[in-house]
């Protein structure tokens, strides 16, 4: 990114130009090509400057389609696992903190916090006057039981990993609750923006009537079919804007596109990267590319062979073409991997120290012959973008240096029971936390639940609970550098690249918050989108 | 009387004793038929020399410095659904394979995938259909409770739940196929069957004293094998569009291997820039469907009309 | 003797049921994984599956679970679908879940068959009245051509040129269920116009192949030489004999349009029967994978005998059986 000062500069310029109408749109695009930005940079910076020209608008439905639903559509918050369900937990619940654009933390419900000196212990004020849609005032009471849901070894909570410090959560008053840590989690406030904490109300036995604090509520909820919310006129701030919304799924990705383009539905989530070029070229529609930490892996189990010698992980490693899987498998709409989770979209957690690891199939020839291994089997599924491909990509580069690659395609359904964490090399998908800390715990703690190359580093599980310990931020830094770097050098895990994430919307919609965390803002544009005329 | 209600086609008589009344005349083929001979010997030579002729290898990804333009400083030009070129006689898929090579390679495995599955599923459907219409009541009821079973789902349904439990390998798919495809032949070979067991010759075969191997040797299978391979055409291409259905559920042929109805789906994101690698393995399989049909359509003619009747 | 016959189709098609309940039972059981480990995902450990499981009564052993689903179809209770209830105790009940897609799949399979059987019909006999003339050899080539493609091209291919390009239809069928006159048509017209293209060629080709057949018949043969016109022999004389084979082809493809198309469904988000049912498959839902299966297999012994009972009533050899 060079010159990106002075782009900056010249952009805001333009955006100011064209926001009071000195330029037309055409006028606005082509100068922005000659500053060197791309057609789809373009697009984003048009929109955002006819986002600043114009004032939210309230009024008209937006219609979202996401990539998958059917019959296991969930309304209960801490089992929430697909984008269509995030959504629909953003329109009906609230959380008590909220990660908006560039991953800053904002407060929701929880109107301010505090934590003990040594971050064992947190406060949380909770906002009075809120109320739940069927009319119910919001307490600590709902917080309480909807936060203990997480705890415990039989909470099925999908993100329990993040809350296994917490011993309980407690009610201080009827608007003030505290969590009691047993160690210390400077994290904690950013995780309980994730999208499976969600306020609930107390004692909610049958999730499906969606009754939450949210900006919308629900009308009716077909699973595998579309659910209708309209705006929340309690709603506790000024906010929702459209009247309603529609979310359903198109699961063929080229129907989704095509809707996309004949104006049936405003909002598609995973754009194909090979379908960019078409929607940029089309008026009224438009793709935002968020660079973001997620990607597709391949795990090498260290437990087993062929993972358990370093040697055959390496060669795995250095035959990545990262530059060519980047170039022409994510078409431009993604970041070249360095083997460690944490990529450039983490911000300042990111390591820059760290070399990247190039393509060299000499070097990958070598130490497969000292790892002694000439052949493997490999389980795919289609569980990331590009995944299937940069594996057919490596097979294709094995083949040249004399190994064979074996690949064996699996459904997706049932994958994650029954290859993923099994077979000794599979692929696998990570979204993006919050927190690096988080990300690097989840997948990477010594004997962590999901630690899926099983990769057992003593020095790494020390660094993770010494980070969150930490309130230097050089230290900070320091230690999850370390951990970047132990990650790239002795896991059994293969990053070619990181996805951006690709959404497809409507030049109508205006107003997304950039949040690398998931499709549209991390689904945050439930609250913050509006549509212009 | 239950004949014509457990007769599943409601036709009934003596079609059995159709081909023994025709006069043997030699086979004469329409122009038509004659490009479907030449159209089905030139695929059959591919699935045999496919991939030696084929200028690279069905998985191989062209490298972008064949692509570059001189004069253009672009070192990495896009590879990807490229139109026909000096490098890729049928330009390029959406991973920038060649299209030539995986449509030869893709030969072997659709061809023989199909006809291997439709072989399996007459022979099958045939043996199961006769031993249901000679064998008595309690092996006909059960075997065709099963069989209308397995009609009445779903194809592709079927196909995800067995790939979801065993893997797509080429046995499996095989095994599958002409599983699911022997129940409607089946259907139309214990129609057959039945038609025939009540008819005067066989009749007159038992007062002779025959044993029931006999009858089905020299009656019941003469009589019911030519009608049944007329049907062989259309349930051929049904076989391989089965296979592009799986590929579209992402249960199809195991990567990089290619077979022509996965073909068309992998590369159907082309369609809206106007590439042809959709297009290509969708003419192939055209080509082969309408050349075997035609073929069929003349073979037919010669046997007096009388074989598509039972067509289902 | 008709009465004797529906009574022995409603038995066998009973048993038939049966046997389809139990090969679904036996065949997902062969599958990986079960509800709770397909709503958890990526995010399930044993604990957490454990708990899930109890709460959805999952943990009785499976025949058990197919014993009491037995009991409570016999009592005409469908089940509880589970996958959506999450750790809660609700679930949807399932004549509620498949309600409106057995209305949207009835409907598009109906439109489909209102276009496509007389289209078909009509080209299959105009090709079997003038046999080898131009006229039935592009209606040959066509059906065989058209025969050949791939479903989800035809659809893709069609919403480009119609919804993309053209802008005349919407790209999906956004059924929300309360179009009604001009919008209904409108979303159903490209789904449906996709399975006509699918379903008529092989209406086409047999009811070619059939009508031929009766002709060279010697009762043709003596109309012909009494001088009658060849529409009037095909219509009148030859079709009545050729019906069986074309009903019964009719009633497979209708029985494909309520089952089978997947695709067609999946491309144009149509919420649909056979969507429902791979959906339920891959969510391990059980009781709503038998749920579909059920009425795949009613409709589809439904069909049959239909088309049965038409064949017998158009041919007097069968009505009257010696």
């Amino acid at each position: 990114m060079h010159g990106d000062e002075t782009t900056g500069k010249d952009i805001r310029a333009l955006q100011q130009k064209f926001r009071d109408s000195g330029i037309s749109r055409r006028d606005f695009l082509a100068a922005l090509s000659a500053l060197g930005i791309s057609a789809v940079g373009a697009r984003s910076h048009l929109a955002s400057a006819s986002a600043l020209a114009l004032s939210p608008r309230k009024g008209g439905t937006a219609i979202y389609a996401n990539n998958l639903h059917g019959p296991d559509d969930q309304l209960d918050p801490i089992v929430f696992t697909s984008g269509i369900d995030y959504t629909r937990g953003r329109a009906c619940y609230n959380n008590l903190t909220q990660i908006l654009d560039h991953l800053t933390l904002h407060p929701e419900l929880a109107e301010e916090w505090s934590a003990n000196r040594d971050g064992t212990e947190y406060t949380f004020k909770i906002r009075k006057g809120v109320e739940f849609h069927d009319g119910s005032p919001l307490t600590a009471d709902d917080v309480v039981w909807s936060m203990n849901r997480h705890l415990g070894a039989d909470s099925p909570s999908v993100i329990k990993a993040y809350f296994t410090s917490v011993t309980e959560w407690r009610k201080v008053d009827k608007h003030t609750v505290r969590a009691k840590l047993s160690t210390p989690d400077r994290d904690l406030p950013v995780k309980l923006g994730e999208k499976q904490a969600k306020i609930v109300k107390k004692d909610t036995t049958d999730f499906r009537k969606g009754i939450g604090t949210g900006p919308y509520i629900l009308e009716s909820f077909e699973p595998g079919v579309r659910s209708l919310h309209t705006r929340n006129p309690n709603y506790w701030r000024d906010g929702p804007n459209f009247d309603s919304l529609v979310l359903t799924a198109i699961t063929d990705p080229i129907a989704r596109v095509n809707a996309l383009i004949a104006g049936d539905v405003h909002l598609i989530a995973s754009v194909n990267s090979r379908s960019v070029r078409l929607i940029e070229s089309t008026e009224g529609v438009h793709v935002n590319s968020t660079p973001s930490g997620r990607y597709g892996g391949i795990c090498c189990l260290k437990n087993t062979p062929p993972g358990e010698s370093d040697h055959f992980v390496k060669g795995m490693q250095y035959i990545q073409d990262r530059e060519r899987i980047v170039r022409s498998i994510l078409k431009g709409h993604g970041q070249v991997g360095n083997d460690h989770p944490i990529s450039p979209a983490y911000g300042a957690d990111h390591c820059t120290e760290l070399s990247q690891r190039q393509y060299d199939p000499d070097k990958a020839k070598w130490h497969l012959k000292q790892a002694g291994i000439s052949s493997a089997e490999l389980f795919v599924a289609p569980v990331a973008a590009g995944i299937v491909e940069t594996c057919l990509l490596m097979q294709a580069n094995l083949k040249k240096i004399g190994f064979d690659l074996s690949i064996r395609q699996v459904p997706t359904d049932g994958y994650w029971g029954a290859v993923w964490m099994k077979e000794p090399m599979n692929v696998v998908s990570w979204n993006m936390r919050p927190t690096a800390n988080s990300m690097l715990a989840i997948q990477f703690a010594p004997g962590a639940a999901w630690n899926d190359t099983y990769w057992n580093n003593p020095r790494f599980g020390e660094l993770l609970q010494m980070q969150l310990a930490e309130t230097d931020p050089a230290r900070r830094y320091e230690m999850l550098c370390e951990m970047q770097r132990l990650v790239h050098e002795g896991s059994g895990m293969v990053i070619p690249c990181h996805i951006n994430i690709l959404d497809g919307v409507s030049d109508r919609i205006h107003g997304i918050p950039v949040v690398p965390l998931g499709a549209m803002g991390a689904y945050e544009w439930v609250e913050f989108a509006w549509m212009s005329e | 009387m239950s004949t014509p209600v457990n007769n599943p086609t409601g036709e009934s008589g003596q079609t059995g004793a159709i081909s023994e009344e025709q006069p043997r005349r030699s086979l004469k083929f329409s122009g038509a038929g004659k490009t479907g001979i030449v159209v089905i010997l030139f695929w059959i030579t591919m699935v045999f020399i496919g991939p030696w002729v084929a200028p690279f290898h069905e998985a191989e990804f062209l490298d972008e410095a064949l692509f570059i333009e001189p004069g253009l400083d672009d070192p990495y030009p896009a590879t990807d659904f490229l139109p026909p070129g000096d490098v890729a006689y049928l330009g390029t898929d959406y991973l920038g394979r060649d299209t030539l090579s995986r449509l030869l390679y893709g030969a072997r495995t659709t061809i023989g995938v199909s006809l291997l599955s439709t072989l399996l599923a007459y022979l099958i459907g045939i043996t199961l259909g006769i031993a249901a219409a000679a064998g008595g009541r309690v092996l006909d009821s059960s075997l065709s409770r099963l069989n209308d079973a397995v009609l009445s789902m779903p194809t592709i349904m079927l196909g995800m739940v067995v790939i979801s439990a065993y893997g797509s390998t080429l046995p499996v798919l095989i095994a599958l196929t002409s599983l699911i495809y022997a129940s409607s032949v089946f259907r139309i070979a214990r129609a057959f069957g039945l038609d025939i067991m009540v008819s005067d010759f066989v009749d007159a075969a038992r007062v002779r004293g025959e044993g029931l191997g006999w009858i089905i040797r020299r009656e019941v299978l003469p009589g019911m094998i030519l009608p049944m391979a007329s049907d062989f055409g259309l349930r051929f291409v049904y076989i391989i569009l089965f296979l592009s259905g799986l590929s579209f559920l992402g249960l199809g042929v195991q990567p990089p291997q290619s077979d022509w109805g996965s073909m068309v789906r992998e590369n159907l994101a082309g369609l809206p820039y106007g590439a042809i690698a959709p297009l290509i393995p969708a003419l192939a399989i055209a080509s082969l469907t309408v050349a075997i049909n035609l073929v069929v359509d003349d073979i037919s003619a010669h046997h007096g009309g009388k074989l598509a009747e039972k067509i289902i | 003797m008709l009465i004797r016959a529906v009574l022995h189709r409603i038995a066998t098609g009973l048993v038939t049921l049966v046997v389809v309940s139990v090969l679904i039972f036996l065949g997902t059981s062969v599958l990986p994984g079960d509800v709770a480990s397909i709503i958890l995902g990526q995010m399930a450990t044993p604990e957490s599956l454990a708990a899930l499981r109890s709460t959805l009564g999952l943990d009785q052993p499976a025949y058990v679970r197919y014993f009491l689903w037995l009991g409570d179809l016999l009592s005409g209770d469908l089940g509880v679908s589970k996958a959506g209830a999450g750790a809660g105790t609700g679930g949807t009940s399932i004549s509620e879940m498949i309600a409106p897609r057995l209305i949207n799949t009835v409907q598009l399979a109906g439109a489909v068959a209102l276009i496509a059987v007389p289209l078909s019909l009509g080209l299959g006999l105009a090709a079997a009245t003038y046999p080898g003339t131009r006229l039935d050899r592009s209606i040959t080539l066509s059906t065989l051509g058209l025969v050949s493609v791939p479903e989800f091209l035809v659809a893709t291919a069609l919403v480009l040129v119609i919804a993309v390009y053209l802008g005349w239809l919407p790209a999906t069928a956004y059924v929300s269920g309360t179009e009604t006159g001009m919008a209904l048509l409108k979303t159903l017209a490209l789904p449906t116009l996709t399975l006509v293209i699918v379903a008529s060629s092989q209406i086409i080709r047999m009811t070619r192949a059939s009508v031929l057949n009766v002709m060279s018949s010697p009762y043709i043969e003596m109309a012909v030489l009494k001088g009658l016109p060849r529409r009037r022999i095909v219509l009148h004389h030859a079709l009545p004999n050729a019906v069986g084979p074309i009903v019964n082809v009719i009633a497979l493809n209708l029985a494909y349009l309520i089952s089978g198309v997947v695709i067609v469904e999946t491309i144009f988000a149509y919420p649909g029967l056979a969507k429902l049912m791979v959906d339920a498959v891959q969510t391990r839902d059980l009781p709503l994978v038998q749920a579909c299966a059920m009425i795949f297999c009613s409709a589809y012994i439904l069909l049959v005998f239909i088309a049965d009972l038409a064949s017998i009533l158009s041919n007097p050899r069968l009505r009257y059986p010696q």
